[in-house]
């Protein structure tokens, strides 16, 4: 009787009103059953972050930073019952679609939002070094995440909602001067068809002059529909090296969203690849911080969409310290009525001097309702700074594609080659082999005209 | 082997061939010379298939067949080859892919086996030695950073590579010193042989001194004024092009 008064209530408030608090209303429900529910800062931080939620509403094209990329159809997904879910028995075999060739790695694989132990791989982990499940730190070592996580002032409402919601993930530690040779893969793969929501969080803690790939891969196995909300902060020690992978490959209903938080210390040096395929809405935003003299950090990206995708990728850079080097460099293939979207913010405070910050973002648009909204955005408050940033759209380049055919290139694998040229360039960043091979044979299969992918990857 | 008739091509609907005539049989070797913007790079691009013009009238008969209904690909599949004037440069495509991959839909169009990694290796590497091309530039991409006279010398390598049977030379010697325009040469007449041809478009008699041609044709504003042996290039290399242009309208 007092629900449907409520219903009532509702529905004469805005609708994003209502839904915030059938929001809440989950959130009461399930926190009990959240891990760290027993620690007093965990409850505290939840709270606090689902009031900034209730607060702030969930985003719509009204905000700016969401202008272009509307989420209002795939909202209900976030109150689907998430926790107890029965997840489809997925096994070894069926991983091997999503691994990396010979690639010798540690492996952590989550299954709709729950570390599997029995899939995950970890051998050889060099001494000192953690990798555990983020539900087992909550439950056992509060202490030990607390300091990266009880005192988040994030900003966005799904980030918000991570903090409120997170339960499971992966928690990566290594301790001072450690170098990991072995890239650390965390397979994250929806396996229910069912709607579901997952609030993943990552910590990844590297100490000074530790080095580690870690590489974050979203996945899907049969047709899911999840809304996947992952949020993976990152706390780079000075000296420390952190190459990070981000493989958005979600299934093709599949929502998904996640911020990456970096804090950079003194000299650390952070390489970001962000490569995303998949999903019919995807959003990534990446925050970097560059806290200490000396940093650099290179985010790279490319985005290859079709179809009725939407991808859409927020970066912001903050230069706060004097002499960091930053370099960003996205490229999007847009194909069919899909519709991507880039902004990348740089931000040079006050006294970062030889602050030396380069951007790029340049797009090929294949179909006439394909849609690109690009924005590179600089903030300068800083005297001595060298900074370039620069936009390009375009179609595939005649004279290239007639010099191909002349030579005897049917047209689509002229126009394929082409395409794969211009994405490969992000690709060959990639420093793992295996991982490269991985990705340039995904992009080259998305691409609109089938061919022969041998001898051009040579 | 290429007969021409009457061709009219025009551009953005600026008209700038006028009723071309040209008939190359197999085995000779032509030369095309000419004033700047007089067509011959249109003359050229129209022969390979490049879009964006327009043929108004007129045929271009390769081998008793229309070429004008040809993709650009299937011309190539047929044996047409252009040494462009300004090879473009294509980041992130390998040179010996891009030759691979048009060697092999060559062959295939004329139903033979497409040649295995190995030896297609070696026939690129015999060709690129030919060219005096270092082998380094295999595994380059396409025309990236190479130097002019670099990108003239890869034009004549994968027209060795592709061994057409007409060969069209847009002014691959300009910007050529005397022994780059040795090489290329050396490639042209390499590849001369009865069943073949070549069509020469080129400002300069020296590089007639080192290919010899059997028909020089002088092509202004479009069409050709005057057609003659190969001591019309002399001639003109001492007289310039007025006095073709004078002899014409007159
Ligand atoms: N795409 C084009 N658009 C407009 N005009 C063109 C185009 N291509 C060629 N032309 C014009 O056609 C004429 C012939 O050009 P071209 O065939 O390149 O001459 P040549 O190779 O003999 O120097 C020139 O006047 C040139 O400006
Ligand atoms: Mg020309």
């Amino acid at each position: 009787m007092n629900d449907q008064m409520n219903d009532h209530v509702h529905d004469r408030m805005s609708e994003s009103a209502t839904f915030t608090e059938q929001l809440q209303d989950r959130f009461v429900e399930t926190q009990k059953s959240l891990p760290g529910a027993h620690e007093s800062w965990v409850r505290v931080l939840r709270k606090s972050a689902m009031d900034q939620v209730v607060s702030q509403g969930m985003p719509n094209t009204r905000h700016e930073a969401w202008k272009y990329t509307d989420v209002k159809k795939y909202l209900d997904r976030l109150l689907a019952d998430s926790v107890e879910m029965p997840s489809l028995n997925v096994s070894e075999e069926m991983l091997t679609a999503f691994s990396f060739d010979d690639l010798d790695s540690l492996r952590v694989v989550m299954i709709d939002g729950k570390v599997s132990q029995a899939l995950s791989s970890l051998k050889n982990i060099p001494a000192g070094v953690r990798i555990e499940s983020m539900a087992d730190m909550f439950a056992k070592e509060p202490d030990v995440i607390e300091a990266y996580l009880h005192d988040q002032h994030v900003s966005g409402a799904f980030a918000a909602l991570n903090n409120a919601m997170m339960s499971d993930g992966v928690y990566l530690e290594i301790p001072d001067g450690v170098v990991v040779e072995q890239p650390l893969h965390c397979l994250f793969l929806s396996a229910s068809g069912d709607s579901a929501s997952y609030h993943i969080k990552n910590l990844i803690v590297a100490g000074e002059c530790s080095q580690v790939t870690v590489i974050e891969h979203y996945a899907s196995i049969g047709e899911s529909t999840a809304f996947i909300n992952a949020g993976t902060d990152v706390e780079l020690h000075a000296g420390g090296r952190l190459e990070h992978y981000k493989l958005q490959q979600s299934g093709s209903k599949e929502v998904n969203i996640g911020s990456i938080r970096v804090h950079q210390h003194r000299d650390s040096y952070y390489h970001s690849h962000s490569v995303a395929f998949g999903a019919a809405l995807s959003r990534r935003d990446i925050h970097v911080e560059m806290n200490g003299e000396g940093a650099e950090c290179a985010l790279n990206g490319l985005y290859l969409v079709g179809g009725r995708q939407h991808v859409d990728h927020h970066t912001r850079i903050d230069h706060v310290r004097p002499n960091c080097r930053s370099r960003e460099s996205y490229k999007g293939v847009i194909d069919g009525r899909a519709r991507a979207v880039f902004n990348g913010k740089v931000v040079v405070h006050e006294n970062a001097d030889q602050t030396d910050s380069a951007q790029s973002n340049a797009n090929l648009l294949l179909s006439d309702q394909a849609e690109i909204d690009t924005k590179p955005d600089l903030e300068i408050y800083a005297d001595d700074v060298k900074c370039a940033h620069g936009a390009t759209v375009g179609q595939l380049d005649m004279k290239q594609l007639f010099y191909l055919r002349s030579r005897g290139l049917s047209e689509d694998e002229a126009r394929n080659v082409l395409m794969f040229a211009f994405a490969d360039e992000v690709l060959t960043a990639i420093k793992v082999p295996q991982v490269r091979k991985y990705l340039e044979r995904i992009a080259f299969e998305k691409l609109p005209h089938g061919a022969e992918l041998d001898g051009l990857l040579g | 082997m290429l007969k021409i008739e009457n061709l009219y091509a025009s551009v953005a609907g600026k008209e700038i061939l006028k009723g071309i005539d040209l008939d190359v049989k197999a085995g000779e070797i032509h030369a095309i010379m000419g004033p700047n913007g007089s067509g011959k790079s249109t003359l050229s691009n129209v022969i390979a298939g490049r879009d964006g013009y327009e043929i108004t009238q007129g045929s271009v008969i390769y081998k008793g067949k229309e070429l004008l209904e040809m993709s650009p690909e299937e011309r190539a599949w047929e044996g047409v080859f252009l040494a462009f004037q300004y090879p473009v440069e294509i980041p992130g495509v390998n040179n010996t892919y891009l030759l691979k991959a048009g060697l092999n839909a060559k062959r295939k169009h004329m139903g033979l086996d497409e040649l295995d990694a190995i030896d297609f290796m070696q026939i690129v590497k015999k060709k690129a030695d030919l060219v005096e091309l270092d082998h380094s530039f295999l595994s380059r991409s396409v025309n990236e950073g190479f130097s002019g006279g670099e990108k003239k010398r890869n034009e004549i390598f994968q027209m060795a590579v592709l061994e057409p049977d007409l060969a069209l030379l847009d002014e691959t010697d300009s910007g050529l010193d005397i022994d780059a325009l040795r090489i290329v040469a050396g490639g042209v007449n390499k590849l001369r042989s009865p069943d073949r041809a070549v069509v020469l478009v080129t400002h300069y008699q020296r590089l007639l001194d080192y290919i010899e041609p059997d028909v020089v044709h002088v092509l202004a504003d479009g069409q050709i004024l005057k057609s003659g042996g190969k001591e019309l290039a002399l001639e003109l290399e001492k007289r310039g092009y007025d006095w073709v242009l004078q002899e014409a309208t007159a």
